[in-house]
């Protein structure tokens, strides 16, 4: 294990935890693709590709956007909210 | 000699883009308003990586490294500024009162 | 109906069982029914009237007790159950974590080192996949051997899954069915509602997805073809032309996405591939569990058509993947493909 093994796991547990933690659900989604993309690198250096591949595709590019679209349906995006309010005050 | 040269340049290239990544991090938290955080950090992704990447390209002088390095200055050339406009766009679509964080010009 | 005023529980149980009340309906509940009960009879309007007024009026006690009750309720939890709930909730959760983490931990002390020589995962069948990977599939990225020929049946279930996922979204978020030229209400809805905020046609969004959508979509070809001979397969590839699709309806929009990939095109691609994989994998099963001679060559190992089924297999999967990826996009935008 060197020291850039060490950093990306250090990164990837404080990902895990922020993701939990964060109060916006916007917030959680974004930092859940760093997540992804630092454990795609570590599956790249555990030696094996494949799973390299499709985390990054799979993990940080698809399933992110449909996080995006799913929250802007259910109007969990703050500037939705905003502009639905306004809407209405019109 | 030549050695050094390459040896030289790779390493201020490299320095010179982690340099403007970090700037670019800077400016995500010294920054207040979006355009301007946006501003930061893209300037880290495009010319930054393009940095590193002719760096990287120095310094292996292999002819299918260097296509591969310019493949994806190309690719984050494309995608970046991108990814940016349709950001900012969205900013001023959705921002009720432009004028407080910077000066407009109305025609 | 007899039975209602029943208060025993086996007949009150029988009674919801065929359906004639709920023995879970409080009094506000069969209130409402009953009033409904009055209205029909139009022949006793006046007593039909004088009982809603009855009724209404129970209800309006009932309401106002329930009001007093809950406020009653809300200033306790405010008060002093809050405090109490939230040093239980916090104590149990420290303790659960606590001893989760410990046990974890503990697991994972006991573990051997990674990479030892007698690790039990250093046993026969690795050892048999490593020495007869090659020569048996054919495949020289024997990950793709492995998913898809020696535990094809697992990857088999894996793209039904993804098949139902997409079969599931699609019978609840679908919108009505459109004629051509004439779309529903609901779909004009949300169209309104998706580009209220957003800028329709945007043109640096069109030119770069013009240059990049070809090439994303050649990537991914590029590695569900060559998911047997360097890392890739068809989960990865079908994932990679999935989000080119979607790159191309986000800047282009539905009306011409729909000129080379409608929703009919999309049901048989989701639908023939699983079949030809099931065909397959049901003939080489066959003729491997019968020791029959299968046919198909396995070619050299490192060639673009080499490995048997391989190949195929990995370009069903890849347009499984792809096809439930737009789906799901699509009807989660729009409601509709």
């Amino acid at each position: 294990m060197n020291a850039f093994m060490m950093i990306v796991l250090v990164f990837l547990v404080v990902c895990a935890v922020a993701t939990s933690l964060s109060k916006n659900l916007l917030v959680s989604v974004v930092i859940f693709m760093a997540y992804s993309v630092l454990m795609s690198i570590v599956w790249m250096m555990l030696e094996s590709p494949d799973l390299a591949i499709t985390e990054a595709a799979v993990g940080a590019g698809v399933t992110s956007i449909l996080f995006f679209i799913t929250l802007k349906k259910i109007h969990a995006i703050r500037g939705d909210e905003e502009e639905d309010r306004h809407d209405k005050e019109e | 000699m030549i050695e050094w040269i390459r040896f030289g340049l790779t390493a201020a290239l490299i320095a010179g883009g982690l340099f403007f990544f970090l700037s670019g991090v800077v400016g995500q938290y010294r920054f207040r308003y979006v355009l301007n955080r946006m501003h930061a950090a893209s300037m880290g992704d495009t010319l930054g990586l393009i940095m590193i990447m002719l760096g990287l390209s120095i310094s292996h002088n292999d002819g299918f490294v260097i296509a591969k390095c310019l493949i994806t200055c190309l690719f984050v050339l494309l995608t970046s500024p991108t990814a940016s406009h349709l950001i900012a766009r969205l900013e001023i679509a959705t921002n009720e009162h432009p004028e407080k964080e910077m000066e407009l010009i109305r025609k | 109906m007899t039975k209602k005023n029943d208060s025993t529980f086996k007949s009150r149980f029988m009674s919801w069982l065929s359906g004639e009340n709920s023995p879970l309906d409080d009094e506000l509940e069969s209130i409402v029914s009953g009033e409904e009960e009055a209205g029909l009879d139009m022949l006793s309007f006046e007593r039909a009237e004088l009982e809603e007024e009855k009724l209404e009026l129970r209800r309006d006690k009932l309401l106002l007790d329930e009001v007093a009750e809950s406020r009653r309720m809300h200033l306790w939890a405010k008060t002093k159950g809050a405090k109490w709930l939230n040093v239980f909730y916090r104590t149990t959760a420290f303790i659960l974590c606590a001893a989760i983490i410990f046990f974890l931990l503990s697991t994972v002390v006991a573990l051997p080192p990674f990479g030892a020589e007698d690790n039990p995962y250093n046993n026969e069948v690795s050892q048999r996949y490593i020495e007869q990977g090659i020569p048996e599939t054919g495949a020289v990225n024997f990950v793709a051997g492995m998913i898809l020929d020696y535990r094809a049946f697992d990857t088999f279930g894996e793209s039904t899954v993804l098949f139902v996922a997409s079969c599931g979204v699609i019978f609840l978020l679908k919108l009505g069915d459109h004629a051509p030229g004439k779309p529903s209400k609901a779909m004009l809805e949300a169209e309104y509602d998706d580009r209220h905020h957003e800028p329709k046609n945007d043109g640096i969004l069109q030119f770069a997805a013009k240059f990049l959508t070809p090439v994303i979509l050649l990537f991914g070809i590029y590695i569900v073809l060559n998911g047997h001979i360097s890392p890739g397969g068809g989960f990865s590839g079908g994932a990679v032309m999935g989000a080119g699709l979607i790159l191309y309806l986000t800047a282009f929009g539905f009306e011409k996405t729909r000129r080379f990939f409608t929703y009919k095109m999309t049901r048989w691609i989701s639908v023939l591939p699983l079949l030809c994989y099931a065909g397959m994998k049901s003939y080489s099963f066959f003729t491997g569990a019968n020791h029959i001679p299968g046919g198909v060559p396995l070619g050299t190992p490192g060639a673009i058509l080499s490995s048997g089924f391989i190949l195929p297999l990995n370009i069903c999967v890849g347009l499984i993947v792809m096809c439930t990826m737009y789906t799901f996009y699509a009807l989660f935008r729009k409601g509709g493909m």
